[in-house]
C-alpha cells in the first residue's frame, strides 16, 4: 500500500501557485482566492503551512475585498458570496480573522438573503444551497448569525430535499454530492440535522462507492469517454468551477464530498473505508507531486485538497483531522470557535 | 510560430466575431490540426478576413460560422483581451459614476464606451469562460439599456460559449439572468422556453451527464404552463431511450412530473388520484421504464427513475385521501390496484434476478438494483400504507445483496431497512 507524499504535494502547491506563464494556469486567475483555500488548508492539513509567506498572503487577500464588504476572486475582480468564503477562511487558517472590518463583511453577506430564506451569490441574483452554506458558515466564523434569519434559510434549505433523500440548488433540482455536502453541512451548523432522513440520506451517499473503491457524486459509474468533437481539443481542464466539471465517474473530489456529508449524518461505517484511501492514494503523481481526479490524471490543486481533505476524514495517520462543516482543520475551529 | 503582438492578434480575432455576428460555434485547435482540417475541406480557409496572408491559416480558422482559434495563441489572446478588458470596465464605471454625479466630463462618449465593453468583454468570454466579471459587466449594460434585442443576442453569445464551454456554470447563470429579466415583458416566452430545452438537449447531446445544463432545462420549468410541461414530457422521452445512463435527464422528467401533479391538486382542489390523465401518464412511464430496465441490463438510473415512480404512485394514487381512509373506500379500487401493482413489480424483480451461468457485471448489477428497488419499496409502503410484501421477506433480500454485491456489504448489514426483524 502506498503512502501520502507529504513533501512532494507541499511543493507541488506552493510551486503550482507561482506558475503564471500558460494558458491553463492564468484562465483561472478569476477564482485565485479559491485556490489559495484549496491549497493553503491542505498545507496546513499536512502540517506545511509555515512554508507559506503569510503576510504577501493576507495583503493580497485584503487587496480583494471591495467596498460593499465583498471579495472578489482576485483583484479588481466583481464581489461575490464563493470568494468571500474563501478569504475568511485563509484568514482564520492564519488566526488573522480581526484585519477584517467584521461587520463590513457580515452585512455584506447578510444583505443576499432573499425573502424565502435562500441567498443570492451575489447582487445578480443567481440563487442555490451552496450559497446558503456558505452565508451560514461565514457569519458563523465571523460570530454574526444573528444577522440572517436563520429559521428561514433552513427552511429553504429543506425545500429543496428530494424524493431520494439528496439535495438539489434550488426546489426541485437533481441531487448531487456537492450540493448535499453544502446543504447538510449548513443543517449541521445551525443544529438542525434533524431534518434529514439520515438512513435514507446515507443509503443514497453509499450507492456512490463504486467497485475500485472510489465514490461518484451522482448515480451511473459508467465513465463515458467524452465524445466532443474531435477536431476541437478542450483544454479547459479550468472550468472547475467547484461543482460538476468534468465526466461523472469515481472521482477524489466526491470522496470529499460524499464522505463528510457521511460523517454529519454519523453513516460513515457503512462504507468500504480502507478502499477508498487506496483509491485517494492511487491518484497521487508519485513523481511531482498532487492528486488527481482518478488514477494517472493531470493534477491539480483543487483535486490534491479534495484528496489530502478526504484521507484526513479516513483519520488517515500523520495529518491534522478536518471538521467535516466548516472544511477547516479541527483545531483552526476551535480556535475560531471556542477561543482556543 | 513568428511573435506577434497581442494587441495586434486581439483586434483581429474582435474583427472576425464583428464581421461574422453568425458564428455559432467555437473551439481551439492544435497548430497540427490546421493543415487537415484545411485538407479535408479541400481550399485552404479564407472565411476570417484579411489578416496577413502568412498568418491568417494558422491562428484562426473559420468556415460555415465555425470559429477555431489555435492554442498557440490562446496565451497571448487571453493576457490582450484581459487587460482591454479590465481597462473597458474601469472606464464604463468611472464615466457611468460621473453620470450619477451629473457633472459628466468623460472624453469619451458613453456610447463608445459601451461598445468597447461589449467587444472586449466577449473576446474574453471566449477565451475564459467562467471569468465572472465579465459576465456582470455585460449585465450591468444591459440592464441599463431594457433593450429586448440586446437581450436576445446576449443569449445568442452565451450559446456561442456553450457550443465550447457546455459545462460553463457562469454562462448558464448568465442565460437565466437575461430569462429572468424579459419573462415580465416579451410575447414569446414560450417560444424561448421551447429554445432554451432545445438548446439543453443539443449540449447534452454532446456533453454526458451535464449537471449544470440540465439543472438549466428543470429551473425552465417553473415558467411553464401545464400544456407545455406535458409536451416537455413527451418530447424528453425519446432522448431519455437513448441515453438511459444519463440520469438527469430522468430527474428532469421526475420533476416535470411532480409540478404536473402539484397543479392538478392545486386546480381540482383535491388529489391528484383522481385525475385519470395523469394516472395514465404514470401507468405509460412504469411500462416504459420496465421495457428499458430489461432491455439495458443493469443501469443504475433505470432503476433509481422506478423509484421515484413507485413513491409517486404511493403518495399520489395509492393513500390519494388526506385521511388515508384506504379499507374504507368505497370502490375498493385501491386495494386492488395496490395488490396489482406489488404483483407487477415483483415479477419484474423476479425476472431481474436470474444470474446467468456465466457471470456478467451487468447482469449482478441488474441484480442488486433490483433488490436494493425491492427494499425502497417495501420501505416506502410500510411507511406510507402499513402494507407489508409478504411474498418478499428481508432476509432473502440481504442475502441476495450479499452474494450479488459482496464490495457493499458494510451498506447491506447496515441499512435498518435490511435489518428488521424478519
Amino acid at each position: 500500500m502506498g503512502e501520502l507524499l507529504v513533501e512532494k504535494h507541499a511543493k507541488y502547491i506552493i510551486t503550482v501557485e507561482k506558475r503564471k506563464d500558460d494558458f491553463e494556469s492564468v484562465v483561472m486567475e478569476h477564482l485565485r482566492l479559491n485556490g489559495a483555500y484549496w491549497g493553503l488548508t491542505t498545507l496546513d492539513i499536512m502540517g506545511k503551512l509555515g512554508a507559506v509567506e503569510q503576510d504577501e498572503v493576507i495583503s493580497w487577500v485584503m487587496q480583494c475585498q471591495h467596498e460593499s464588504g465583498g471579495f472578489g476572486g482576485n483583484i479588481g475582480h466583481d464581489p461575490h458570496l464563493l470568494y468571500t468564503l474563501s478569504a475568511i477562511q485563509v484568514l482564520a487558517l492564519f488566526d488573522k480573522l480581526h484585519v477584517l472590518d467584521i461587520d463590513k463583511v457580515s452585512n455584506y453577506i447578510a444583505g443576499l438573503q432573499n425573502e424565502d430564506g435562500s441567498f443570492s451569490g451575489d447582487i445578480w441574483g443567481e440563487v442555490d444551497t451552496r450559497f446558503s452554506y456558505i452565508s451560514i458558515l461565514s457569519l458563523t466564523l465571523l460570530h454574526r448569525l444573528d444577522k440572517i434569519d436563520v429559521g428561514k434559510a433552513v427552511k429553504y434549505i429543506i425545500s429543496c430535499k428530494n424524493v431520494d433523500g439528496g439535495f438539489g440548488c434550488t426546489p426541485g433540482a437533481e441531487s448531487h454530492a456537492g450540493q448535499i455536502f453544502c446543504c447538510v453541512a449548513a443543517l449541521a451548523i445551525t443544529g438542525s440535522l434533524h431534518h434529514v432522513d439520515k438512513d435514507l440520506l446515507g443509503w443514497w451517499l453509499c450507492e456512490r462507492q463504486v467497485k475500485s473503491g472510489g465514490l461518484n457524486g451522482r448515480p451511473e459509474k459508467l465513465p463515458d469517454v467524452c465524445c466532443s468533437c474531435d477536431i476541437v481539443i478542450s483544454i479547459s481542464k479550468s472550468v472547475m468551477s467547484f461543482i460538476d466539471s468534468h465526466v461523472v465517474a469515481s472521482q477524489v473530489c466526491y470522496s470529499w464530498w460524499v464522505l463528510s456529508s457521511l460523517i454529519m449524518i454519523d453513516r460513515v461505517h457503512w462504507i468500504d473505508k480502507g478502499k477508498l484511501v487506496q483509491f485517494i492514494l492511487d491518484c497521487q503523481d508519485k513523481e511531482n507531486g498532487g492528486i488527481s481526479d482518478r488514477p494517472d490524471d493531470a493534477v491539480d490543486v483543487f483535486h490534491t485538497y479534495f484528496g489530502v481533505a478526504g484521507l484526513s476524514l479516513l483519520e488517515y495517520p500523520g495529518i491534522k483531522p478536518i471538521d467535516p462543516a466548516y472544511a477547516l482543520p479541527v483545531d483552526v475551529v476551535n480556535r475560531v470557535m471556542l477561543g482556543r | 510560430m513568428e511573435e506577434l503582438d497581442p494587441v495586434e492578434l486581439l483586434s483581429y480575432l474582435e474583427g472576425i466575431l464583428e464581421s461574422d455576428p453568425l458564428i455559432d460555434e467555437i473551439g481551439f485547435i492544435h497548430p497540427s490540426h490546421f493543415a487537415s482540417l484545411n485538407e479535408d475541406i479541400g481550399t485552404p480557409s479564407t472565411s476570417v478576413g484579411s489578416v496577413q496572408k502568412k498568418t491568417s491559416g494558422t491562428l484562426f480558422w473559420g468556415r460555415d460560422h465555425k470559429l477555431g482559434i489555435s492554442t498557440n495563441v490562446l496565451f497571448p489572446l487571453y493576457v490582450a483581451a484581459k487587460n482591454a478588458f479590465l481597462e473597458a470596465y474601469k472606464n464604463y464605471k468611472v464615466h457611468h459614476r460621473d453620470d450619477k454625479n451629473a457633472s459628466s466630463c468623460s472624453s469619451s462618449s458613453p456610447l463608445s464606451l459601451e461598445s468597447e465593453l461589449m467587444k472586449h468583454s466577449r473576446a474574453l468570454l471566449l477565451l475564459s469562460c467562467d471569468f465572472g466579471t465579465a459576465w456582470n459587466s455585460r449585465k450591468l449594460v444591459l440592464s441599463k439599456k431594457q433593450s429586448l434585442s440586446m437581450f436576445m443576442n446576449e443569449l445568442i453569445f452565451s450559446s456561442v460559449v456553450l457550443s465550447h464551454s457546455p459545462k460553463s456554470e457562469q454562462t448558464w447563470s448568465q442565460r437565466r439572468w437575461v430569462v429572468k429579466m424579459i419573462a415580465g415583458n416579451c410575447s414569446n416566452l414560450r417560444e424561448i422556453m421551447e429554445r432554451e430545452s432545445e438548446l439543453v438537449k443539443k449540449l447534452a447531446e454532446r456533453s454526458k451527464m451535464n449537471y449544470r445544463a440540465w439543472y438549466h432545462r428543470c429551473w425552465l420549468v417553473s415558467y411553464m404552463s401545464e400544456e407545455q410541461m406535458l409536451q416537455e414530457f413527451n418530447k424528453s422521452r425519446e432522448w431519455a431511450g437513448l441515453h438511459v445512463a444519463d440520469n438527469s435527464c430522468f430527474h428532469y422528467r421526475a420533476r416535470l412530473m411532480l409540478r404536473l401533479f402539484k397543479e392538478s391538486q392545486h386546480s381540482q382542489d383535491q388529489d391528484a388520484s383522481f385525475d385519470p390523465e395523469l394516472h395514465e401518464l404514470l401507468k405509460d412511464e412504469f411500462d416504459w421504464v420496465e421495457k428499458l430496465i430489461k432491455r439495458y441490463v443493469g443501469r443504475e438510473a433505470l432503476w433509481l427513475h422506478r423509484r421515484f415512480l413507485s413513491t409517486c404512485w404511493i403518495r399520489y394514487f395509492a393513500c390519494g385521501d388526506h385521511n388515508r381512509t384506504l379499507p374504507s373506500n368505497p370502490r375498493n379500487i385501491r386495494t386492488v390496484d395496490i395488490d396489482m401493482f406489488i404483483d407487477n413489480e415483483l415479477e419484474l424483480f423476479c425476472s431481474c434476478t436470474i444470474l446467468p451461468d456465466s457471470d456478467f457485471e451487468d447482469y449482478q448489477a441488474q441484480a442488486t438494483f433490483a433488490a436494493t428497488y425491492m427494499v425502497w419499496l417495501k420501505t416506502q409502503l410500510s411507511g406510507a400504507l402499513a402494507i407489508d410484501i409478504q411474498k418478499m421477506e428481508t432476509s432473502r433480500l440481504k442475502s441476495l445483496l450479499t452474494n450479488v454485491c459482496p464490495e457493499k456489504s458494510l451498506l447491506w448489514n447496515s441499512l435498518p431497512e435490511l435489518c428488521e426483524s424478519t
